[in-house]
């Protein structure tokens, strides 16, 4: 068997292999003053780290889709600069008395993201696993959920930590993709069902109820989420990927609709009865109300989006330290696309969200072209989950929403962000794997 | 005149800029190429799906021992298949275990659906043997005899 070379793949490679190491340089300099490169240990750690998933995808023989690594490599380029940058003692790890830095400890998930990328990509070449053990795979997210309920550990008022020993990390990334596998089993199975099945009160056609049931756990879990461990970001990223699978399953606006009136009043009711809901929301409306408390962190990044402007204060030139501090606490995390905004102004901040686009309309292309149901709504529930949350999480750094703790997909810190975005770029390309094979290997008759 | 510019900065400061810019410009190169990538590869797709656009659907034979049809074919479907080991069917299967009219495919409204006609050892959708007609998603399988297919978009 020949190689099949992902020249599109390698080419697509070129620029981040040179954005990168300019981005490290650039900060440095901006930084220190003198005209030095810097260490750039880290810089070409990480792109030795993207060309060698790309060597792995082609001396497998993959024939997945040649746009997604270069795309979540680009993506997350930007983000090891901008990690890279700030002080490297906001976050890290000791590494058997080995001191790593922030960038350094974010490099090492790259690694073993882009591993599981790879893996995934190369060995869920049946999708029978996830397809057959649906109610199991449905089962362990609901038990990952209830463990965090019970043992989690909360963190600036929501409870999204579960520590086994002195690991850290998030369950609600790994249920967020338990959750779609789940919902395209469903979905798969019950397709036919609820596009053609109506009920109707009055003038207005609703789905049946047995088949609402389903929907209405769902949205349960949801609410759950939101009482008992404060997530908003989460519980909305939940509903909205819901909600998409369900209309692309169907093409039905009806349970658009219903899905919507539910989030409203479960929204106006966790308004009343959630205090960290209430906070968030007057936040939202007015940050300048207590702009040194509640509504600081909002205010300091409108801030920062109106320093940058159109072009940006330069990257490494921005974001002021404010007494030995950042000007945002959370910026490696939830804020980064501000710190990004302000030093790279509203031109990058542009390009940062077309290559997410981008990411999501490759996304949806592997939907629309795979041969089954199951692969399609897989595909398009994953694609979902990563660019709504990369709407979510920009939209409420700029206040066009409220603000919800989730993380920038391939850019915020954080290990369990990161692995399971890559996880969801190594399904998505096991997809697209298949489907270029089925499309080879049938030979089309007509009779 | 360059040693005045390296004393004031304002040399490091050109420097600066420039290599800003570049990272701007590799940005955007980079998105430039990705832009140009997703459009020539949805022209492609346009292309490919006016040629498919004739076809509902087909069956893939996943397990045929007989191969008649062979393992690996794609059968394109009209909208009444008849399957059976009768030559005049639609869908003509070689197997033993398979009736002469065995089972009827068809594709009503939005939907597949499948019916037995009273074949001897019945017909199974995922695994289980159906007794009335049922409706068909596309990924799910169709045993007739000992043989396996999938139905495809």
């Amino acid at each position: 068997m020949s190689i099949t070379w992902r020249a599109t793949e390698l080419r697509l490679l070129l620029p981040v292999v040179l954005l990168v190491p300019l981005g490290f340089v650039v900060t440095h300099i901006a930084q220190t003053n003198r005209l030095d490169p810097g260490p750039l240990g880290l810089a070409l750690g990480y792109v030795a780290l993207v060309v060698v998933a790309h060597l792995a995808l082609t001396i497998s023989g993959h024939r997945g889709d040649q746009l997604l690594l270069p795309l979540a490599a680009t993506i997350g380029g930007v983000g090891i600069v901008m990690l890279n940058r700030l002080p490297q003692d906001l976050a890290g790890m000791d590494l058997f008395g080995i001191q790593v830095g922030m960038a350094g400890t974010q490099l090492a998930w790259f690694a073993i993201g882009l591993g599981a990328m790879v893996a995934i990509a190369v060995f869920f070449r049946d999708d029978g696993l996830l397809r057959h053990y649906k109610y199991t795979w449905a089962f362990a997210g609901a038990a990952l959920l209830v463990i965090t309920f019970l043992f989690g550990r909360e963190v600036n008022g929501a409870r999204l930590w579960l520590y086994v020993g002195p690991v850290g990390f998030q369950p609600g990334e790994a249920i967020k993709i338990v959750l779609v596998i789940f919902i395209a089993g469903y979905l798969a199975e019950k397709r036919t069902l609820l596009a053609s099945a109506l009920a109707r009160i009055g003038p207005i056609k609703i789905p049946p109820l047995p088949y609402l049931l389903p929907m209405l756990a769902i949205f349960a879990l949801v609410m759950l989420i939101v009482v008992r461990s404060n997530d908003l970001g989460t519980a909305l990223l939940f509903f909205g990927i819901f909600l998409t699978m369900l209309f692309v399953a169907t093409g039905r606006r009806s349970y658009v609709l219903v899905g919507l009136v539910l989030f409203i009043a479960g929204s106006f009711v966790a308004y009343q009865l959630v205090p960290h809901v209430r906070v968030r929301f007057d936040n939202w409306i007015n940050p300048f109300a207590d702009p040194n408390n509640t509504g600081y962190q909002t205010v300091q990044a409108l801030y920062a989006f109106g320093r940058g402007g159109l072009f940006g204060e330069g990257l490494g030139q921005g974001l002021p330290m404010v007494a030995g501090h950042l000007p945002i606490p959370a910026l490696p995390t939830d804020f980064i696309f501000a710190g990004i905004a302000e030093e790279l102004g509203l031109v990058g901040a542009f390009a940062l969200l077309a290559l997410a686009a981008a990411t999501a309309a490759r996304g949806l292309r592997i939907g629309i072209l795979a041969h089954d149901d199951f692969s399609a709504l897989l595909a398009v529930g994953l694609t979902t989950s990563l660019g709504l949350q990369t709407l979510i999480i920009a939209a409420g750094n700029a206040k066009l929403i409220p603000l919800t703790g989730i993380t920038f997909p391939f850019v915020s810190y954080g290990g369990s962000s990161v692995l399971a975005s890559f996880a969801v770029i190594g399904l998505l390309l096991s997809i697209s794997h298949r489907s270029a094979i089925l499309a080879e290997s049938t030979s089309e008759v007509s009779l | 005149m360059l040693g005045d510019l390296l004393v004031t900065g304002d040399l490091l400061r050109l420097i600066l800029l420039a290599a800003q810019l570049a990272f701007l410009g590799i940005l955007y190169l980079a998105l430039f190429l990705f832009a140009r990538s997703l459009l020539r590869d949805l022209r492609v797709a346009e292309r490919a799906q006016l040629a498919a656009q004739t076809g509902i659907g087909r069956l893939a034979v996943l397990e045929s021992p007989e191969d008649e049809p062979p393992v690996g074919q794609a059968i394109s479907l009209g909208p009444i298949n008849s399957i059976g080991r009768n030559v005049n069917s639609t869908i003509y299967v070689e197997d033993d275990f398979v009736s002469a009219i065995h089972a009827m495919l068809s594709f009503r409204g939005r939907a597949w659906f499948v019916e037995d006609q009273g074949s001897t050892n019945g017909t199974y959708v995922n695994g289980h043997r159906i007794d009335r007609p049922v409706a068909l998603s596309y990924g799910d399988e169709l045993t007739i005899g000992r043989i396996r297919m999938r139905l495809e978009r």
